[in-house]
C-alpha cells in the first residue's frame, strides 16, 4: 500500500486534489493502448485510430458538458434526449441556416429551464432533469416516431470529410476542448464553478454566496452549457448517422456520467477536472475500440464498464453519504 | 408568488402528496368518459400489471429518505428473471426460486449499503454500476436471446383471485401496510426519519447512520427481488429486456407520491397512490388516443410539476 500522504500516493489516490482521482484511470488508458498497439495489427493504423476519434467524440462532447453540471453538484439526464432531438430536428426538410441555430437556441432553452427549475423552483437535479429528459423524448418522437429523413450535405462533409489530412471529427475534438479550458480555467465563471461544487460537496449550500458569487446564475448557465455540448454531439451525431434517429441518444447520458466519473469527478461537486473527463472519454472509447478488434461480445463489454467505473469510483473517498 | 406559497390556504393544499390529486382527477376523467369501467374487474386488470413497479417503489421509497437512490433493480429483475425462465436449476421448486431471488435481492441490497454508507461512493454511480454489471452479465449469459418459459406454476399463482380481486394486487397492498407500519411504529422508522431530515443531526444524536442507510438499501434490494417475482410471473416468459425503465419509473412514481430526497411527507401510501397514477394516466390517455410520445411528454410534465409543487413548499 503505497502512504498516501507521498507525492506519487497523492499523485495516485486523488485525495486533496481538486481535480480528483485521473491520474490512476490515466495509467488504464496508456496500458489499454499499449496493449491493444501490441496485440492487435489494426489498432495502430490510421483508419482504426481515424475511427477511434469519429466513435467517441459524442461521448467526449457530451461527457465535457455533463462535466459542468457534475461540478456543480448536480447531474444532466436529459442530454440523451436533447442530442435525438438535434438529429431529428437536423433532419427535417429546412435550410441548414434555420436548423442549425434554431437547434441551439432550443438546446438553450431547455438547458435553461432545467437550471431554472434546479434553482429557483427547488427541485432536485435527477428530478427537473428526467422529467425534462421525457418531455424532450416525446416531442422528438413527434418530430420523427422512427429513424429517416436526410441530413443535409454540408452537416456531413463537417464530420466526414478532412482538413489538412487530419480528419474533420480531430477539430470538432480540438474546438470542444478549447471551449470548455477556457470556461473552466482562462474565466472567473471556470473558479466560481469550483467554488460552488466545493461548498455543496461540503454541505453548505450558502458558502459561494456569501463570498459574494451569484450562484444560482453561474449554476443556470452550467446546465445551458450542458445542453449546448448536447446538441453539438447531435449534430455530429447527425452528420455521421446522416438521418433523424429518435432513439440514436438513447441512455447516452448514463455513457457520459460514466466517462465523467471515471475520469475522477466527484458527483458530489467541486472537485474534478477537464483533462479527467478526456481521459474518462478515452478508457470508454478504447474499451469498445479494443473489445471489437479482439472480436469480444458487445455484452462483455458493458459488464466491464460497470466494473471499471464501480472499481475507480470506489477508490475515491469523501465525506457525504449518499447521491 | 411567495405571498401565494405563504398562503395559508397553499400550505393546507401542498401538505396532501400530489398523487392523491391526480388520481382523483383521473378517476374523475374516467367515469365521465367511460363509466362502465369503474368496476373492480376492470379495474384490477389495470392495476395488476403495475404491481412490480408497485413494490419496486415500496424500495424506493425507503432509500429516497434516506437521501439515497436504487437504480440497480433493472439488473437484478433481468437477473432473477433469467435464473427461472433458462432452466439453469432444472426441476427446482417455486420455494427454491423464491429463495434464491430473495438472496439475489439481499446481496445486491447489502452490496449497494456498504458500498453507499461505509465506502461512501455516490449512490447513483454505484447503483448503476451495478446494475450495468448485472445486465451485461446476463445478457452474455443468455447471447442477448430471449432464455425460456418461465415454471408455469407462477402464471398460475399470479391469475389466481381473492375475494374477487386479482391477489398480487392484494399481496401488493398487504406490502405497503407492512411498510407502513414499518415506517411509523419501529425504532427503525424513526431512525429513517432522522437520517433523511440532517444527517450530521442524526448522528450527533446518536442515531445509527451508516447502519440506517445500509438496512435501508437492503430492503430495498429485498423489494427488488419481490418485484422481480412478481414480473416474472407477470409476463410468464424468459427475457432480457424485461424492467430496464422500471427503476427510473419507480423515481418518478415516488417524487408523484410526495417523497422527495430526504422528506418524507408522503408516507408510504402517497407513492403508494403514484403508481395507482400511472397505471390509470395510460388508461386514460389510451382511451383518447394519445400515442407514445404523448404519453413520455405527459409523463414528464407530471413528475416535474409535483417536483415544483414540493421545492416551493420547502423554499430556500
Amino acid at each position: 500500500m503505497i502512504s498516501s500522504s507521498s507525492t506519487f500516493g497523492k499523485l495516485l489516490t486523488g485525495r486533496g486534489s481538486r481535480q480528483g482521482l485521473w491520474f490512476l484511470p490515466f495509467l488504464i488508458a496508456l496500458a489499454m493502448a499499449l496493449w491493444l498497439a501490441a496485440t492487435t495489427s489494426q489498432f495502430g493504423q490510421w483508419s482504426n485510430l481515424a475511427n477511434l476519434v469519429a466513435q467517441g467524440m459524442p461521448l467526449l462532447i457530451t461527457a465535457v458538458g455533463q462535466m459542468f453540471v457534475v461540478l456543480v453538484g448536480g447531474l444532466d439526464l436529459s442530454i440523451g434526449s436533447v442530442v435525438s432531438f438535434t438529429t431529428a430536428v437536423l433532419a427535417l426538410d429546412l435550410p441548414v441556416t434555420v436548423t442549425i441555430p434554431g437547434v441551439f437556441l432550443l438546446a438553450g432553452l431547455i438547458g435553461a429551464t432545467n437550471g431554472y427549475c434546479v434553482t429557483r423552483l427547488n427541485v432536485h437535479p435527477i428530478v427537473a432533469t428526467l422529467s425534462m429528459q421525457y418531455v424532450v423524448l416525446g416531442i422528438t418522437r413527434v418530430l420523427r416516431p422512427v429513424s429517416g429523413g436526410s441530413v443535409p450535405d454540408s452537416v456531413r462533409w463537417l464530420v466526414e470529410g478532412s482538413l489538412f489530412g487530419l480528419p474533420l471529427p480531430v477539430f470538432w475534438g480540438i474546438v470542444t476542448l478549447l471551449v470548455a479550458w477556457k470556461l473552466l480555467y482562462g474565466s472567473r465563471y471556470g473558479l466560481h464553478l469550483s467554488a460552488i461544487g466545493g461548498g455543496v460537496a461540503s454541505g453548505s449550500n450558502d458558502a459561494a454566496r456569501n463570498f459574494g458569487i451569484p450562484a444560482n446564475r453561474n449554476i443556470l448557465l452550467a446546465y445551458v452549457i450542458c445542453s449546448l455540448f448536447a446538441a453539438l454531439a447531435g449534430v455530429f451525431l447527425a452528420g455521421r448517422i446522416v438521418s433523424g434517429d429518435p432513439n440514436v441518444g438513447l441512455l447516452m447520458e448514463l455513457d457520459a456520467i460514466t466517462a465523467v466519473a471515471i475520469g475522477g469527478t466527484q458527483l458530489s461537486g467541486g472537485v474534478g477536472s477537464l483533462h479527467g473527463t478526456v481521459i474518462g472519454v478515452a478508457v470508454l472509447a478504447l474499451l469498445s475500440n479494443g473489445m471489437n478488434l479482439l472480436n469480444i461480445t458487445p455484452f462483455v463489454q458493458t459488464a466491464i464498464k460497470g466494473v471499471l467505473l464501480m472499481a475507480v469510483v470506489a477508490l475515491q473517498s469523501r465525506k457525504k453519504i449518499g447521491l | 408568488m411567495s405571498a401565494l406559497v405563504n398562503s395559508t390556504l397553499f400550505r393546507r393544499v401542498s401538505k396532501i402528496p400530489p398523487s392523491y390529486y391526480l388520481l382523483v382527477a383521473l378517476l374523475v376523467i374516467l367515469f365521465a368518459a367511460r363509466p362502465q369501467m369503474l368496476n373492480a374487474n376492470v379495474l384490477g386488470v389495470f392495476v395488476r400489471q403495475v404491481v412490480p413497479l408497485g413494490i419496486l417503489v415500496l424500495g424506493q421509497l425507503l432509500v429516497m429518505r434516506v437521501k439515497s437512490i436504487d437504480l440497480s433493480g433493472g439488473g437484478v429483475i433481468l437477473l432473477i428473471n433469467y435464473c427461472i425462465s433458462s432452466g439453469i436449476f432444472p426441476g427446482a421448486s417455486l420455494g427454491f426460486y423464491i429463495v434464491l431471488a430473495l438472496a439475489i435481492g439481499l446481496a445486491v441490497g447489502l452490496f449497494n449499503g456498504v458500498m453507499v454508507a461505509k465506502r461512501r461512493v455516490s449512490a447513483v454511480i454505484v447503483t448503476l454500476a451495478l446494475s450495468i454489471v448485472l445486465v451485461g452479465f446476463v445478457q452474455y449469459l443468455s447471447s442477448g436471446k430471449p432464455p425460456g418459459d418461465v415454471p408455469k406454476i407462477f402464471a398460475e399463482l399470479f391469475n389466481t383471485r381473492f375475494i374477487g380481486l386479482p391477489s398480487p394486487v392484494l399481496f401488493w397492498i398487504a406490502l405497503t401496510a407492512l411498510m407502513a407500519l414499518l415506517l411509523s411504529q419501529t425504532v427503525f422508522g424513526r431512525f429513517v426519519a432522522a437520517v433523511g431530515e440532517s444527517m450530521p443531526a442524526a448522528h450527533f444524536s446518536g442515531v445509527p447512520v451508516e447502519r440506517t442507510v445500509i438496512l435501508a438499501h437492503t430492503l430495498a434490494g429485498i423489494m427488488t427481488a419481490i418485484a422481480a417475482l412478481v414480473q416474472t410471473a407477470s409476463i410468464a416468459v424468459g427475457s432480457v429486456r424485461v424492467g430496464l425503465d422500471l427503476p427510473i419509473l419507480s423515481v418518478a412514481a415516488t417524487i408523484l407520491g410526495g417523497v422527495v430526497f430526504g422528506r418524507g411527507e408522503g408516507g408510504v401510501w402517497g407513492p403508494f397512490f403514484g403508481v395507482l397514477c400511472f397505471a390509470f394516466l395510460f388508461v386514460v390517455m389510451t382511451m383518447f388516443g394519445v400515442g407514445d410520445a404523448g404519453k413520455l411528454v405527459a409523463q414528464g410534465l407530471i413528475i416535474l410539476f409535483a417536483a415544483i409543487f414540493y421545492g416551493l413548499r420547502a423554499g430556500k
